[in-house]
């Protein structure tokens, strides 16, 4: 156990040092970005105002409220004494909406489709992989060539494809949005419907990438386990075949749990493609309207959210495989 | 004579390969050990020592085929016997193997006490987790193995003591035979010596009543074991009480073997089978008559006419060879 705290130790110190430099690039990069949004938002609210001046002092203000008249680092340190407190600012882009409130609208529905999408492409594909292993001949003839096809289509594609066939030409579901247009949330059974007829094409966008990456790999840790030596030994005492696949997977199934833990740390990203193509109202379909709209705070607050989901998630993986594990557990002890 | 555990009738067994290709690894072996009593098998690698092992365990399992013979464990015949039968009943209670890698036959990822839970509930389904932990923990103590070696990971022992792990849980059942494939050929000399005093103590105790032990260094055998047979391509050349296959070998092959040694014990280490100038006929297509022929120093054409038989010599010994006994002293005295 000492081996262990120790190799919890390291691996917190990282995670501290990661985070504070990545909080810093969250805040620098967007502002490094060519452009003054001040004077797009400006440009927007004086719309027909003719004085020059009167304009010029409406720029001023919103300088002065957003704080970008200000030294960088002042602005940094103001940004970071808010974030402290939850306040991400105003947004840009979408002035007067604080970027929390924005936020918390749209990670609702991220969470949503990916956590659901990964979870059941992690499943569906290990599963694959570990039958086709296992059970070796046709099976395993068809599931393969179709898993490296779809591991290498490009995420866009497969939203386009679904998109094209069953949004378009079948008319099954419907192609964009959370929800209908025509709808105003509510409990109803109308809106939840609607909910539910949308989910479906980025839903399965989602899960049909993630699959073939998936299958591929447990395909090759079950190979690699069925054939290793304490299989045989323990066929040679006697025990039973559905005992000893039950050792081979496990051992195989631990190394993908690092794929899980790190799909649903980048979830935001491997949501981007199908929420924009389907409009989906989640994160990542606010972020490009952020950077659309050079919205440093938006922008700021989001890739805010995504770098501590990824970091917390490669924390979480490196402490719970360590300790379910024990073969990092022993390497660790050396 | 005492009462016979393991007797092997005439045994042939053979790989079918992918390309259909049959390889006899075992041809026509018999071979009888008795209660108390241990066998040693030597023989180059490739001779088919471990398929000898898994086919008189009747673990037959593709590409391992059975082909004829018998198998008689404690007046049970079990040759013909389903494979999946054989594994519910025989393997790790009446026969317990240790394999050649028993390095890594442990599951990494899964606790000693538990592994050896389900071994002993593979064959007793009622046994509860407190009895099974008793009795490891009983048993590791006579082995000489710390209790806390149960509660570890595999990938928490070092080599030896993995080793020595794999042997207590396979006798953990009692086994009538136990079959220890080169389970020392991968250690130093400290854990190899471990290792036989082990063996040796499983034999003493009672936990096991005989034992077959396979390697290709001699002088292990010698140490360890009454009888010895020794092995090439597919077949027994040569079969005896252990004294007389070492220091007075028949077969030219197990002179050849031990040909140069003078002084036992510390000379005899080392020496490796594979110091017969030649190699081992391909066993997809072995020659009609003696296998040995193309690399034998006293070879006579009509060594390579017809299958040569097995015959007996004094004491009790058997070799495979045309030439009679005293025409194989004559000739050894007069090349030497
Ligand atoms: N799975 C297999 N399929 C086909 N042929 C095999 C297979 N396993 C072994 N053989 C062949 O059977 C013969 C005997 O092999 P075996 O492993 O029994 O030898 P061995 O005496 O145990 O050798 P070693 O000392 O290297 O362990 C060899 O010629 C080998 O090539
Ligand atoms: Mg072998």
């Amino acid at each position: 156990m000492k081996g262990y705290r120790k190799y919890f130790t390291t691996k917190l110190v990282w995670f501290l040092t990661t985070f504070v430099f990545a909080f810093l690039l969250n805040f620098i990069l967007p502002r490094l970005m060519p452009g003054d949004p001040v004077a797009v938002i400006t440009q927007r609210v004086t719309q027909g105002m003719t004085s020059q001046s009167g304009a010029q002092a409406v720029y001023e203000q919103y300088a002065e409220q957003f704080g970008t008249n200000k030294p960088l680092w002042e602005q940094f340190a103001r940004y970071m004494a808010n974030v402290v407190r939850g306040d991400f600012g105003v947004s840009f882009s979408q002035y007067p909406r604080p970027v929390a409130q924005i936020l918390g609208a749209s990670i609702g529905w991220t969470i949503a489709l990916q956590f659901p999408a990964i979870i059941v492409g992690w499943l569906i594909g290990n599963t694959l992989g570990a039958l086709a292993a296992y059970l070796k001949g046709g099976f395993d003839k068809v599931v393969m060539p179709v898993s490296i096809f779809i591991s290498n289509f490009p995420a866009f594609g497969m939203a386009v494809i679904l998109l094209v066939v069953f949004g378009v030409n079948l008319r099954w579901f419907p192609t964009s949005g959370g929800y209908g247009f025509d709808l105003i949330p509510s409990a109803s059974w109308g809106f939840v419907w609607s909910v539910i007829v949308h989910y479906q094409l980025p839903f399965w966008s989602v899960v049909l990438i993630s699959i073939g990456g998936q299958a591929i790999g447990m395909r090759s840790m079950a190979i690699y386990e069925l054939n290793a030596d304490y299989v045989k030994y323990a066929r040679f005492m006697g025990i039973k075949d559905w005992k000893i696949i039950g050792y081979v997977f496990r051992n195989a199934m631990l190394p993908q749990i690092t794929g899980l833990a790190l799909s649903i740390g980048t979830m935001v990203g491997g949501a981007l493609v199908a929420e924009i193509i389907f409009s989906y109202p989640g994160l990542g379909y606010t972020i490009l309207n952020g950077v659309i709209g050079q919205d440093y705070p938006l922008i700021s607050a989001a890739t805010l959210i995504i770098t501590v989901m990824v970091l917390i998630a490669n924390f979480a993986i490196e402490i719970i495989y360590g300790l379910i594990d024990p073969r990092i557990k022993a390497a660790q002890a050396d | 004579m005492g009462k016979v555990i393991l007797e092997v009738k005439e045994l042939t067994t053979k790989y079918i390969t992918r390309f259909r290709e049959d390889v006899y690894a075992v041809d026509h072996v018999s071979l009888k050990v008795e209660e108390g009593k241990s066998l040693g098998i030597a023989g180059e690698s490739g001779c088919g020592k471990s398929t000898l092992a898994l086919s008189l365990m009747g673990y037959y399992f593709p590409p391992l085929y059975y082909t004829s013979g018998d198998i008689i464990i404690d007046g049970r015949n079990i040759s013909g016997m389903d494979p999946d039968d054989v594994r519910r009943s025989i393997l790790g209670k009446e026969i317990a193997y240790i394999p050649q890698a028993a390095m890594n036959a442990l599951n990494p990822t899964q606790k000693v006490i538990h592994f050896v839970e389900d071994v002993i509930q593979a064959h007793n389904p009622k046994a509860t987790k407190k009895e099974i932990y008793e009795l490891a923990r009983e048993r590791f103590h006579v082995l000489g193995l710390p209790e806390e070696v149960l509660h570890k990971y595999p990938v928490e022992l070092s080599g030896g003591m993995k080793q020595r792990t794999v042997i207590a849980v396979s006798v953990i059942l009692g086994p009538k035979v136990l079959i220890a494939d080169e389970p020392s050929s991968a250690l130093d000399v400290t854990s190899q010596k471990m290792v036989i005093k082990m063996l040796r103590g499983l034999m003493e105790s009672g936990m096991i009543k005989s034992m077959i032990f396979i390697t290709h260094e001699l002088p292990l055998l010698y140490n360890v074991t009454d009888h010895i047979m020794v092995m090439y391509a597919g077949q027994i050349v040569e079969h005896g009480a252990a004294q007389e296959a070492v220091f007075d070998p028949l077969h030219p092959y197990a002179k050849g073997l031990m040909g140069s040694i003078i002084v036992p014990e510390e000379g005899l280490r080392g020496h490796k089978l594979t110091a017969i100038p030649g190699v081992p006929p391909n066993l997809k297509k072995p020659p009609s008559g003696c296998r040995f022929a193309e690399r034998c120093k006293y070879v006579k054409p009509e060594c390579k006419g017809a299958a040569v038989a097995i015959r007996e010599a004094s004491n009790g010994r058997t070799y495979r060879c045309i030439f009679t006994e005293s025409e194989l002293r004559e000739t050894y005295q007069n090349g030497a």
